[in-house]
């Protein structure tokens, strides 16, 4: 072995001669970044971890210059591939979730922090209100802040919309280079540059990334991706300064999402398998032990969080990890002194005792069971019968092959490679990403939202693939073919070379003791001989060739999806005509623009709740229900006003004190995401708190068909949901071959055009009748008098006129 | 036209009942049959013999069509005889014994029975509710004609436990809490599979060695992330069928047409298709593994092997896709 070694040592420098003379030219000019790299290298970054013993050369700065230049690139394209919507449209936020978001931050930036913590509003879920700063998750609302203050502290006005529109897309960038940290630590440098540039543009993290989408997800990734790296960096140091720091991104990702559930059951599940592995060693002690007690502390101040660290179900896992861990500990210690201690029988034996502690703190109620959201991830039916307002979302839907295909193209061929060559060469961090790829792969199976956790792993692993056989393919060739190669595609190898120099356990250069080697190195005819693997030159050129392809292929898949799938801003929307012409429907902007200038200030505006964050971030008005669904029968009574008739529903908003009803209607348009598509949903979480109410099979046509024609059953013609969408409807011919009250969405007429409105009227609709708004009328000032009651008895009264005079009982009081 | 079939039958139904009460009231004056306290006895007690009371015609007479009635009968139609090859009965009649159970052990009282008539012990049973149909699931009320609402209409909302108890409560108010029996065969094949394991362990104890194999942890990963990558999480969820058949062309379909949709059989292919191009990738990465002068013709198949493999059966799954996605303008060597 050590022959052969010694033998490669020959052979690199050998090999690596025209390298240098070829480098050497080109250091003079970078003589002057190199000290710039090289701080950027030692802050923190982290791009060369072992400090070498060798002078700092020219071709030392070459190594150090490629992966930041590559990872600059890959922030830039990644920036840039996320900004078809702003280009498109204008900066603007998106959906519904970011109107929220961006409505707080605005709030806390006008206020400051504190009143942000404090905030109730008023305006939402009338008239219970909300307690903004204790049910919200504040990392996103603070980052964003603090980016606004800097700027402004260096004099640069940016309002604060733009930040939040563009926070997404800048945090990919750290995503990929904490994908770049984590990839290099768990594996080499090549595969780190791969996984960057894979994440920078796979679909599958840009979907809830893109310019304008200023949600939770989107700085959310980069901290589950910073943690990781940190926590697999203090297994492998084994010191509390990494497992603080582990620690402390652990907070920042905890007030970030509270996908942070997702890491404190995964931290502990790998430390767990290393214990049974029998890797237990005291590098895992102290980075587990650190990063559990501080991280819990930190976590716990977080409002939203508070207590459930120590109180819920959900957090058992780590705490019971922790208490085994120190028994472990704590036998290993007497087993010093006692040499025939059962280890494992006693280890077990904690193991049990801390699994009936938690089970029996469960059954007597200390500890909170798994909550419905988490537990649906398991009991994969729960949802479906218990929560229908879990179940409506479309985004909580298990996810078909062509989405995985989709978000993530090649990557899921590579996927499965890498992680079989992380299992192939096991250590204590590679458990950990091959626990992460298993337990990912499944969440993201179940929901399809969670395919956001997976898409990270999947980018690890692949550029580990990936690597791997770039490395194969590109090198271990006689020195001339190297140095052949390496004109071609200059970053690999160059990548390659970093490894080499600083991995020796690795036999990169194995023909140094290969017959081929031994040969004399005759024409460039013979290379194939030269080649000790036997593969060939051709074959080799080949397979470099087909995997280069497919990457461009990746590539322009990721830009195809972004561009058509994952850039629309769903309050504008956009229809092309047959020569390409685009023409904007500017119809959620136009009501409610119309809503905060027409309305009164304190009025209050019903809609299903997918539009209240809009309404209220764009229209400044009361809600009744919204996006932030915490009170499931209040948005039942919303349901039961929508889908009962119009007598029914008026008691109920008169009680809810609406002012007006906002419903979006895509008939004339043909939009698919409408109310009365999202009408049998509005009655089943309606039914599940009304059952002797309403009843959703009464909405099914008599041979169980959802249908807004004239073969719709009664009840839903008479529902105040249908009367409000199709209100005048029947007056309107679309085309001139189709009758008149055509439905678009639906592709039917509907079955009833005569409908009359008793206790609302119009007030607004939309250019295309996306957004249609109704008053609802005030009580009439005096009853109705019906003709019976109208009868006046007159009374002939019995006083005379003397009597009728009258005397005072008390004194008047003045 | 629906709904003026709907009304004929019912007008027949209709009379059909009163005649029925009719009969039942001359037989009862003539012969004397149980009074109403003893029927309540009697189906009391076949009730707690079985959740189902099983009928016959002369039990469908006595009990169910006696008047009068404080009680409402839950009345199942079905044909569980296998040789009238009725699936969909037995199915239903699972749910339907659920339903039953939960009935009788969350504590019913005496003012609901559920009830089976079975075809083959009661043509008379199904001739005189106008029954050409099995599974029905129908309520007869205490007093009055059975309503169109007393039928449970399967097409619409199926027959599983949950959707027979929401019906009943619509119908009779009686609320029942659906108590499904844990499943116990999964438990039990966990329990005999870790018996297994543990006894297979104990046998090799000498041997060990096999549990640090990677190759079978490895396979065992590449299993699990194909598993759920190629959809099957969807298809237990959901419950696809394994293939259709084109209504048109009465071609099986292997390929569900749109993005949103897939069956069993298209999610083997991809899974298969998704292993292929693994294997490509590992093939190529094995063949430069070894640099010995005997293993450089094998080496050389590995790799030509390896990359063909990545080749053309990446491209079969990328024209899979284009097919199902619509508007999708890329394709890898074949459309």
């Amino acid at each position: 072995m050590s022959a052969s070694e010694a033998g490669g040592g020959v052979v690199v420098s050998r090999t690596s001669k025209p390298t240098r003379e070829k480098a050497s030219t080109a250091a003079a000019s970078s003589i002057p970044s190199e000290d710039a790299v090289k701080k950027i290298s030692d802050g923190g970054a982290a791009v060369q971890t072992k400090p070498t013993k060798r002078k700092m050369t020219a071709k030392m700065g070459f190594i150090t210059l490629f992966p930041i230049l590559i990872l600059t690139l890959a922030w830039i394209a990644g920036f840039c591939s996320r900004l078809f919507a702003v280009v498109r449209f204008e900066a603007i936020i998106h959906e519904f979730d970011p109107w929220f978001n961006y409505r707080a931050t605005h709030y806390m930036v006008k206020n400051g922090f504190y009143n942000f913590l404090n905030w109730f509003d008023e305006r939402a879920w009338f008239p219970l209100g909300r307690i903004v700063g204790g049910t919200v998750y504040p990392g996103l609302m603070v980052t964003s802040g603090a980016i606004h203050y800097f700027l402004s502290l260096l004099n640069i006005p940016v309002h604060i919309r733009d930040v939040c529109v563009f926070l997404a897309p800048i945090f990919s960038g750290l995503t990929a280079i904490a994908t770049f940290l984590l990839t290099k630590e768990l594996w080499s440098t090549g595969a780190g540059l791969f996984a960057a540039c894979f994440i920078a543009i796979v679909p599958g993290y840009i979907s809830r990334s893109v310019a304008g989408s200023y949600d939770n997800e989107g700085i959310a990734i980069f901290a589950l991706i910073f943690v990781y790296y940190l926590w697999v960096k203090s297994v492998n140091t084994g010191s509390v300064y990494w497992g603080a720091l582990t620690a402390l991104a652990y907070f920042y990702m905890v007030s970030a999402w509270g996908g942070y559930v997702f890491i404190i059951n995964l931290i502990p599940l790998h430390v767990f398998a290393l214990i049974l592995m029998g890797r237990f060693s005291s590098r895992i002690y102290v980075a587990y032990s650190t990063f559990y007690i501080l991280g819990t502390l930190l976590s716990m101040q977080i409002p939203f969080v508070g207590f459930q660290p120590i109180r819920t179900s959900e957090h058992m896992a780590a705490a019971g990890v922790f208490a085994l861990l120190n028994a472990l500990a704590f036998l290993k210690y007497l087993q010093r002194f006692k040499k025939q201690i059962n280890l494992w029988l006693l280890a077990g034996g904690a193991a049990a005792a801390v699994f009936a502690a938690v089970v029996g703190l469960t059954v007597t109620g200390h500890i909170a069971p798994w909550s419905g959201r988490f537990y649906s991830l398991w009991d994969t039916g729960y949802a479906k019968i218990h929560i229908p307002i879990i179940a409506s979302v479309s985004e909580h839907q298990p996810t078909t092959w062509t989405s995985y295909f989709f978000d993530l193209h090649i990557l899921v061929c590579l996927f499965p490679v890498g992680a079989y060559y992380c299992v192939k060469k096991i250590n204590d961090v590679r458990v950990f990403i091959v626990l992460y790829a298993a337990t990912a792969s499944y969440f993201s199976g179940v929901m399809i939202r969670l395919m956001l956790t997976l898409t990270p792993v999947v980018c690890i692993l692949a550029g580990i693939a990936l690597s791997e056989l770039m490395e194969t393919y590109l090198t271990g060739l006689d020195g001339s073919t190297l140095h052949k190669k390496e004109e071609k595609s200059s970053e690999e190898v160059v990548v390659k070379k970093t490894k080499e120099s600083k991995d020796k356990n690795k036999p990169m250069f194995d023909e140094a003791v290969s017959p081929g080697a031994k040969k004399p190195s005759g024409a460039a005819a013979q290379l194939e001989d030269l080649d000790p693997t036997g593969i060939g030159i051709s074959i080799r050129n080949i397979v470099v060739g087909v995997a280069c392809i497919l990457l461009v292929l990746f590539a322009v898949h990721c830009t195809w999806v972004t561009s058509n799938a994952y850039s629309s801003p769903s309050i504008v929307l956009a229809t092309y005509g047959h020569d390409g012409s685009r023409n904007i429907l500017d119809d959620f902007r136009e009501a409610y623009y119309w809503l905060w200038q027409n309305t009164d200030e304190k009025a209050t505006v019903m809609s299903w709740w997918d539009y209240g964050y809009q309404i209220a971030g764009m229209g400044n008005r009361t809600t009744i229900v919204d996006n932030n669904t915490w009170n499931n029968s209040h948005i039942a009574l919303v349901g039961k006003a929508m889908s009962s008739n119009e007598s029914a529903a008026i008691k109920i908003m008169r009680d809810l004190d609406v002012d007006y009803v906002l419903v979006i209607f895509g008939g004339i348009i043909g939009y698919s995401g409408d109310d009365i598509n999202k009408f049998l949903w509005m009655v089943r979480i309606a039914e599940g708190e009304h059952p002797k109410d309403i009843r959703e099979a009464d909405y099914f046509s008599p041979d169980g068909h959802f249908r807004v024609d004239s073969g719709g059953s009664k009840v839903l013609m008479n529902c105040l949901m249908y009367k409000l969408s199709y209100y005048r409807f029947g007056e309107i011919q679309l085309g001139n071959r189709q009758p008149f009250g055509y439905d678009r969405a639906r592709g039917v007429e509907i079955g009833f055009k005569d409908i009359k409105l008793e206790h609302m009227e119009e007030a607004f609709t939309s250019e295309h009748w996306l957004v249609r708004i109704y008053k609802v009328k005030k009580p009439k000032n005096h009853a109705k008098v019906t003709k019976k009651q109208s009868k006046i008895k007159r009374v002939i009264s019995q006083k005379t006129s003397r009597k009728q005079e009258g005397v005072l009982r008390k004194p008047v009081q003045i | 036209m629906d709904t003026s079939t709907w009304r004929r039958t019912d007008v027949r139904l209709a009379c059909v009942f009163l005649l029925s009460y009719l009969a039942a009231g001359f037989f009862l004056q003539v012969e004397g049959v149980a009074s109403l306290a003893e029927r309540i006895t009697k189906l009391t007690e076949l009730s707690n013999q079985r959740s189902i009371i099983k009928l016959n015609n002369e039990r469908y007479r006595e009990l169910v069509k006696a008047a009068p009635r404080n009680y409402s009968i839950i009345l199942m139609l079905t044909a569980l005889n296998p040789n009238r090859g009725c699936q969909v009965c037995q199915a239903a009649h699972e749910e339907y014994q659920v339903v039953a159970d939960s009935w009788r052990i969350t504590g019913g009282n005496d003012k609901v029975f559920f009830t089976m008539v079975d075809y083959d012990e009661g043509h008379d049973v199904f001739n005189s509710l106008k029954a050409n149909t099995a599974p029905v699931f129908m309520h007869i009320p205490p007093a009055g004609k059975p309503k169109d609402a007393d039928t449970l209409n399967i097409q619409a909302v199926g027959y599983e436990a949950e959707v027979i108890a929401k019906w009943v409560q619509e119908r009779t108010g009686n609320m029942i809490r659906v108590v499904r029996k844990p499943n116990y065969g999964g438990v039990i094949a966990f329990s005999l599979l870790m018996v297994l394991v543990a006894g297979f362990l104990y046998l090799r104890r000498n041997s060990l060695e096999f549990l640090y194999n990677r190759n079978v942890y490895a396979w065992i990963l590449v299993a699990v992330i194909l598993f759920m990558t190629s959809g099957q999480m969807w298809n237990h969820i959901r419950g696809p069928p394994f293939m259709q058949r084109n209504p048109q062309s009465k071609q099986w379909m292997y390929i569900h047409g749109s993005s949103q949709g897939q069956y069993v059989a298209e999610t083997y292919i991809v899974m298969s298709l998704n292993l292929a191009v693994a294997i490509g990738f590992i093939l190529l990465n094995e063949a430069a593994k070894s640099t010995t002068e005997a293993h450089k013709g094998r080496n050389k198949v590995m790799a030509i092997a390896g990359i063909a493999l990545v080749a053309i059966f990446f491209s079969a799954l990328k024209s899979i896709f284009r097919a199902k996605y619509q508007g999708y303008p890329y394709s890898f060597l074949f459309k």
